[in-house]
């Protein structure tokens, strides 16, 4: 036996005027659950609520927030200090959530379709959106269910798995377009908290874009970046001179080359924020980072594969594929955090992929000037959940400003195709980040995305600037420092 | 809390496990149903954690003579011969119905429902959907669940089946406010599963109170062979609070070996024909002989191991188990796992005729609930096959229940509403009492039985029933009702166990020395009931 002391959030809206937490210290058994940890306090105060059954994995009941994030408490080690919270639903009571509605929105199959037992090779696709316990941890922390009727992350999962199955009638896919397919940002926090870690966005919200992108049920904005793609090589109109038109093949740094890396300059950065690239690339020549920068690159392809338009993706693959191949790059840098998880997760590549915030970690960086600014850091969601990039931009970013505060994590609402596909969604989750950064006392907003850069701009008071920006005007502070010392 | 809502319906089902949805599938296409669940509808119950699968004759080579016969054996021939008929006949159709509802269900090479070999079968006759096969069929039913007009009332549990003279008319409920309240029913189905709870270490959900039992036995019903309860012969031992979960048979079914500390395969002592795959009974009696005997771990279990399978084998066919175990810090893939006997299924139950009428008018029933059907040892994989079975049959016969006007006995209303008054009243913590009833269970009334250990645990689980249990707020008054149901069938299953003076199936008597097997026995099922209770002696 071991005394652990953790926390419990505990309400009662009957009684309570706001949830408060409590702190216990109860004697668990080595290798003790977080459901023991609850049955132990249990047995010494019976009025604490919470659900379990099966205390196995398998029944989904017993779903609460374990230090911020949901977790089945009957699989999850009982910690000393941890603190234990309900899903983010209306509470019933203490740890206690109604699921009722969430439940209820999840389809029913329409027997009428084909008689039989589904071949081999549907039940091998269908198999894994079966795993689903309907815990609903994914819905608690879906962000566009916080400002859309969206039916939520399993729901979807539900429909494609109906849809997949030739014994379901149902119309699914305009079904699913009805509950808010196009409302999923892609975030991919519903995934990284699922017991089960079936991947929703990837596995079944995507999947089910591409079939209702067979079936015309695409939306017009999203088929028209699709056209431009398809013309230009670019999801964004040229209105101003590109990066690659104003950089040279090779950009060697100034010092000793310690390290050869390729570039990956993505849509955006090359279209709309050459600047910011401009600051980036400075960063590493300052850094002896050789540059490599093949002309001939285009669309990594996400702002199609997240809409479901992919008849035209190998192209795009190949043809980035080749570029870097045949200049025998062992390194590609990414600087965009949605161009660096489509070319990790959905490109299978003869070449390791980085975010320039993982180069610079990895070669180590000179210092810079620490600028007399209070700065908060939003993480793009396909660099934070898409690569697992957590610590190297905030490593980065507190070596460059005087004070760093944390802001709680949520998606800024642009990614998914909804900025330009459901703007008004955009714009509420948009709203949502710019309350926040300003509640978090920072006067500046830093990020490592330029769909999330230019989304948050919209949305708040506080100057919004690239990572690669900061460092940038770091290194020029030392700089203007050096040469005013006497 | 007085009770003064009544909620009318043709047929009320209690229970939302497997067979309890299947029942009120069915008895929905005959009237307005509603479906009363303790927990939130298809979370509760055991099916949705069974893992291995469902045992059903389906290929050319197996007949459902055959079936019928292995059930038979593995029962020790106490099963009730009608319903075991029932069961191998009808579990072909009920798997159709499951796969024309939408169930994914594991496919072979020839695009049919895949079969495994389980143990005590004679033909790989088990289907599945890797090693969450109840939770498979749990999804199908809840998807056609939501699709039908069944009305579901959650989180609330029945306190006491609701009489009209000798007939069952319907059922007081207990929500967590604390409020009761009527539902009166033309036809009630008790499909409220088991009560492996009752043991320290156990396989069953929290939900595994024995409710279905003990509401039955208060109304009135004949419960047979109550003193049959399974140890499923592999639970997991480490870490202490994760002691009794399944193991699934399927680890065996696919190949896995059972080996005790000397390094030996010691199923050869005990079954050499079917080693690993011989039935639970003689599995889990070995493996606590040889703990006994001084061949077990330091946890006091045996190993399994698989590590000699592909890998991929493994990944694919036992995900659930290479999960859980990867979780407590052992990769099944290269090392085994640490297992011991665990309570797991409870054979006896209500008895019931093959359409699942009780010995009480109105009250029909079916899963774990019912006896009869495994006799005194059940074959893995025929559980799901039992809950789908036997819902539909009870469903159905309660759907084509006549009408019935009913009055509601307001003596038996004031009865309850003082019982739930009282545990307002009480001193003793529920918690505490279940404690101290599981521990007296497992040690007197587990594998290893005789008539001194048994006569002590009933008066220390009649002591506890007498315990005064305190409800600190009305949400912990359906915990009370939990807890005195589990003292109520640990009492039926002690007092049945006495009166078993011979080992058989799942009841091992140590101090019974006797001079027949199973199909010589002289004696039938054990009846208990709030008449009396007996056992049948047959005569040669």
């Amino acid at each position: 036996m071991k005394t652990i002391t953790f926390t419990i959030v505990r309400f009662d809206p009957e009684s309570d005027r706001a949830p408060h937490a409590e702190e216990y210290s109860v004697d668990v058994h080595e290798g003790a659950r977080v459901l023991h940890a609850l049955h132990a306090v249990h047995a010494r105060d019976p009025s604490l609520a919470y659900r379990w059954c099966c205390g196995s994995g398998q029944c989904g009941s017993c779903a609460v927030r374990v230090d911020g994030d949901p977790a089945l408490a009957c699989i999850t080690e009982a910690r000393n200090g941890m603190v234990i919270a309900p899903l983010d639903l209306p509470v019933v009571k203490d740890l206690e959530v109604d699921l009722a509605p969430y439940l209820g929105r999840l389809p029913a199959i329409v027997p009428g379709g084909c008689a039989g037992f589904p071949k081999k090779k549907e039940i091998e696709a269908i198999k894994p959106l079966r795993e689903c316990i309907e815990c609903m941890s994914c819905v608690s922390v879906c962000p566009a269910l916080k400002v859309t009727d969206f039916a939520g992350p399993t729901a979807m999962r539900q429909e494609l798995r109906l849809a997949l199955d030739p014994r379901d009638a149902g119309d699914r896919v305009a079904e699913a377009v009805e509950k808010g397919l196009f409302c999923c940002t892609s975030c991919q926090k519903c995934w990284k908290v699922c017991p089960k870690e079936i991947r929703i966005p990837g596995k079944a919200i995507e999947k089910l874009r591409e079939i209702a992108n067979r079936q015309g049920l695409t939306l017009p904005r999203h088929a028209e970046v699709a056209d431009l793609v398809r013309t230009t090589g670019r999801s964004v109109a040229r209105t101003k001179e590109t990066l690659l038109e104003q950089v040279p093949e090779v950009i060697e740094p100034y010092g000793k080359v310690r390290a050869t890396v390729g570039f990956f300059v993505g849509c955006m950065y090359n279209g709309r924020l050459p600047e910011t690239a401009l600051d980036m690339l400075e960063v590493m020549r300052r850094n002896g980072i050789r540059v490599v920068i093949p002309h001939e690159q285009v669309c990594c392809g996400s702002p199609l594969i997240r809409t479901g338009q992919t008849t035209f993706l190998d192209h795009l693959k190949r043809r980035n594929i080749e570029a870097f191949r045949t200049r025998k790059i062992d390194t590609v840098m990414t600087m965009c955090a949605g161009c660096g998880s489509t070319l990790k997760h959905d490109y299978t590549t003869p070449f390791r992929v980085m975010d320039a915030t993982e180069v610079l970690t990895a070669y180590g960086i000179e210092e810079p000037a620490k600028l007399h600014l209070t700065a908060t850091y939003h993480d793009p969601c396909h660099l934070l959940r898409g690569q697992d990039v957590r610590d190297q931009p905030r490593e980065l970013l507190k070596l460059v400003v005087d004070t760093f505060v944390e802001t709680p994590n949520q998606c800024c609402g642009s990614g998914g195709g909804v900025r330009a596909g459901m703007p008004e969604e955009a714009a509420a989750l948009g709203e949502m980040r710019g309350e926040a950064f300003e509640k978090s006392g920072a006067d500046i907003v830093i990020s490592c995305c330029p769909f999330c850069e230019f989304h948050i701009s919209e949305h708040t008071k506080l100057p919004v600037k690239d990572l690669m920006t900061l460092l940038r005007e770091g290194y020029e502070e030392k700089d203007r420092r050096k040469t005013s010392e006497p | 809390m007085r009770t003064r809502e009544v909620i009318d319906c043709h047929t009320l089902v209690i229970g939302s496990g497997g067979a309890g949805v299947r029942a009120a599938i069915e008895a929905d296409r005959y009237g307005e149903t509603v479906l009363l669940s303790k927990s939130i509808t298809g979370k509760g119950g055991c099916t949705t954690m069974a893992e291995g699968g469902f045992n059903a004759v389906l290929r050319e080579g197996d007949t459902c003579s055959v079936h019928a016969e292995d059930t038979m054996r593995g029962g020790a021939y106490l099963n009730d011969p009608a319903l075991v008929q029932a069961l191998v006949a009808d579990a072909p159709a009920r798997l159709a119905d499951l796969v024309s509802w939408g169930a994914v269900f594991d496919a072979s090479a020839d695009g049919e429902v895949a079969q495994r070999s389980f143990g005590g079968q004679s033909f790989p006759r088990t289907c599945y959907a890797g090693d969450r096969t109840g939770h498979e069929i749990m999804a199908t039913l809840m998807e056609r669940l939501r699709g039908s007009g069944v009305e579901r009332i959650e989180e609330t549990a029945a306190i006491d089946l609701l009489k009209d003279g000798e007939r069952v008319c319907g059922a007081l409920a207990l929500n967590k406010k604390g409020e009761i309240f009527a539902i009166r029913a033309d036809a009630v189905v008790l499909a409220a599963g088991g009560g492996a709870r009752a043991y320290d270490v156990s396989t069953n959900s929290g939900t595994g109170t024995g409710d279905g039992f003990a509401l039955g036995y208060r109304a009135g019903a004949d419960l047979i062979d109550m003193e049959m309860v399974q140890f499923h012969p592999t639970g997991a031992v480490y870490p202490y609070d994760a002691r009794g979960r399944l193991v699934t048979e399927a680890v065996r079914g696919e190949g896995g070996r059972l080996i005790n500390t000397a390094g030996e395969r010691f199923m050869a002592h005990y079954d050499a024909k079917r080693m690993e795959l011989s039935t639970r009974d003689v599995v889990a009696r070995a493996i606590a002989t040889e703990v006994l005997e001084g061949r077990g771990t330091a946890n006091g279990g045996v190993w399994l191991d698989v590590t000699h399978l592909p890998a991929e084998t493994i990944e694919e066919r036992l995900p659930v188990m290479l999960a859980q175990f990867l979780r407590f810090g052992v990769d099944i893939r290269k090392e085994p796992m640490e297992v011991a006997p665990t309570a797991h299924h409870i054979m006896g139950g209500l008895r019931i005729t093959p359409e699942g009428q009780t010995s009480l008018p109105g009250l029909f029933a079916c899963g774990e609930t019912v006896g009869g059907v495994h006799g005194a040892n059940r074959l893995g994989g025929n559980a799901l096959a039992d809950t789908q079975v036997f819902g539909k049959r009870a469903g159905e016969a309660a759907g084509r229940a006549p009408k019935r006007p009913a009055k509601i006995d307001p003596a038996q209303v004031e009865a309850q509403e003082r019982r739930i008054a009282a545990f307002f009243e009480g001193t003793e913590s529920p918690d505490s009492v279940k404690g101290c009833l599981q521990q007296a269970m497992w040690s007197g009334a587990g594998i290893r039985r005789d008539a001194a250990g048994l006569k002590r645990t009933l008066a220390t689980v009649e002591e506890l029933s007498a315990a005064p249990l305190r409800a600190a707020t009305p949400r912990n008054l359906v915990e009370c009702c939990g807890v005195q149901n589990l003292c109520t069938i640990s009492t039926l299953i002690c007092r049945s166990a006495l009166l078993r003076p011979e080992s058989r199936g799942a009841h091992w008597r140590t101090d019974v020395v006797q001079t027949w097997d199973a199909r010589t026995s002289p004696f039938g099922h054990t009846h208990i009931s709030r008449a009396g209770a007996s056992i049948e002696e047959v005569r040669g």
